[in-house]
């Protein structure tokens, strides 16, 4: 077992907004929504972190719980299914590719740090297009092979999740510092309770319902405006 | 398929009816349609079973757009749905036919004191066939709980336009009733006839317990459209670039369009104020659709409906 000043080291440093695997260029819709004004102050946008937080913990988290498990059992086959549950549950392009993308870059900056089996094991296999390679299952795998515990990988999916989006806003909201940290400290606050509510949620729980934000990232994913990728 | 029994939305839900039993008869509506093009290649109904409360009659040809499609209505003998009440439908289009199908009328779900209400669809088309299902709008009343779950098999040539409107509820009922129901929970999910799933979407409200009026969700909305089109790839990168999304806030309709997992099709989305708006441009995304498949546009909407 890890120490725990280790695993909390462990779990800053893979929890940065600088950890390089291209948070920085997703909005998940924001743009659009800062654009269309729907958006435009920090109460709104709070909101809005609320809801792609929903979205975010009712499908990546789950899968991320149920990777985590089936890495601690070695069951190879359950790992694969996370992955592609996650896929399957994505309906828009956009947040698909960035899942991808993040989840084969963190499997290829963990390659660089550790030799994990299992974790080149899943590398590989996204090279050969047998897994899609998303974000919460590489978290998944290498928190389990690193010797984190389930809350710290769904503490750094939450809080990955709320800070991707408010460092998105600083950039096209009108807000500030201190108003974009005030908003991450108290959807924080609720980390705890959300993950007891998803702890013993399966794929079936797999859900989201955003239409308005579908909508955003269509606009996005149709639109011309590029500060942030699709 | 799901058991309804085992989904962890509804446990609070569980209580049997206190007046007709569940299962008894007019509680379980259930039908069974099948088209396929006969020995003159004119799709058909070949075969239909019907169990009340859900009633449907011989096909019709009225489509003038397509004239040569046959187009079914399925009726309510029942009125809405009540507490207990379960409904199961399966429609299978066989090789190169074609049909429509639609409601009657608004679905709505009756206020609830006990229980649920379900409904289980299974799809299954066979290689080029095509199906519109175009229902009329869903409307949860006062402290309803509503689940469907729907199973889509469909071969990677044919083509379905797959569409649902949900209402926040009985908008100009008394003082106006919206997200108000306990439970909206609707799945759906599809698959090749070789079992390799393609997506699966599943949507749950529950805006006593959590907002739906959210940013991001339903915000100031009160209509919600859901439109999924399976289709091949190279016939949905097409329908894509002719659809436009957009948020429209003269009219208070907003669109969106995104291609759908493991390149299955389209899944287009709208959001509105009232029903007609959005019942209009759900027809028109139709009617890309159908002319990309079929060469035709969907013809106007008939003024009654």
């Amino acid at each position: 077992m890890t120490d725990e000043i280790t695993r909390l080291m462990h779990l800053l440093e893979f929890s940065d907004s600088a950890f390089p695997i291209g948070t920085f260029s997703f909005s998940n819709g924001l743009e659009s929504a800062a654009f269309e004004g729907i958006v435009y102050d920090a109460d709104t946008l709070e909101q809005y972190t609320r809801t792609v937080l929903q979205q975010t913990i009712y499908c990546d988290g789950i899968a991320a719980l149920q990777a985590f498990r089936a890495a601690e059992h070695d069951d190879y086959e359950r790992i694969q299914n996370a992955d592609h549950q996650v896929i399957l549950c994505k309906m828009n392009a956009e947040a698909r590719l960035m899942l991808t993308r993040m989840g084969k870059k963190m499997a290829e900056i963990c390659m660089q740090i550790s030799d994990s089996p299992l974790i080149n094991r899943w590398l590989q296999d996204i090279r050969q297009e047998k897994v899609p390679g998303t974000y919460p299952i590489a978290q998944a795998i290498w928190f389990q092979q690193n010797g984190s515990t389930e809350k710290e990988l769904y503490a750094a999916i939450e809080y990955g999740a709320i800070n991707m989006l408010l460092n998105a806003a600083l950039r096209c909201v009108k807000v500030s510092h201190y108003e974009t940290q005030a908003i991450l400290y108290r959807l924080c606050s609720a980390t705890a309770s959300n993950y007891e509510m998803l702890r013993e949620m399966g794929f079936d729980d797999m859900q989201t319902f955003a239409p308005e934000m579908d909508i955003l990232a269509s606009l996005h994913e149709k639109g011309k405006m590029r500060m942030f990728m699709n | 398929m799901n058991d309804f029994t085992n989904c962890r939305e509804l446990k609070p839900y569980q209580v049997p009816t206190k007046a007709m039993r569940l299962g008894a008869p007019g509680k379980y509506g259930m039908l069974d349609l099948v088209f396929e093009l006969d020995s003159n290649h004119k799709s058909i109904m070949r075969h239909w079973e019907r169990r009340a409360p859900l009633i449907v009659q011989q096909e019709l040809y009225f489509d003038e757009g397509m004239p040569e499609m046959p187009c079914v209505y399925i009726l309510s003998a029942g009125g809405p749905n009540v507490d207990g009440d379960r409904y199961q439908n399966r429609f299978t289009v066989k090789k190169d036919a074609y049909a429509f199908i639609s409601t009657g009328a608004a679905t709505k779900i009756a206020e609830m004191v006990y229980n649920f209400s379900g409904l289980k669809q299974t799809f299954i088309l066979e290689e080029n066939a095509y199906l519109e299902y175009i229902p009329e709008a869903t409307i949860p009343c006062r402290n309803s709980r509503y689940i469907t779950d729907t199973d889509i098999t469909i071969h990677p040539a044919a083509t379905l336009f797959y569409s649902e409107i949900y209402t926040g509820g009985r908008k100009y009922y008394n003082d106006g009733e919206l997200f108000v129901y306990d439970l909206l929970s609707v799945c759906t999910q599809a698959h090749r006839p070789d079992g390799k799933p393609l997506f699966r979407e599943k949507m749950v409200a529950s805006p006593k317990q959590k907002t739906v009026r959210a940013t991001g969700i339903m915000h100031h909305y009160d209509v919600f459209a859901n439109v999924i089109v399976l289709t091949p790839p190279d016939d949905a990168v097409r329908i894509y670039a002719l659809t436009q999304a957009f948020i429209n806030r003269d009219c208070d309709l907003a669109a969106g369009i995104s291609y759908l997992p493991n390149e299955s099709g389209l899944i287009f989305k709208v959001l509105g104020m009232e029903t007609q708006p959005v019942k209009k441009i759900i027809r028109q995304f139709g009617s890309i659709v159908r002319m990309q498949i079929k060469g035709k546009p969907l013809p106007e909407e008939f003024i009654w409906k």
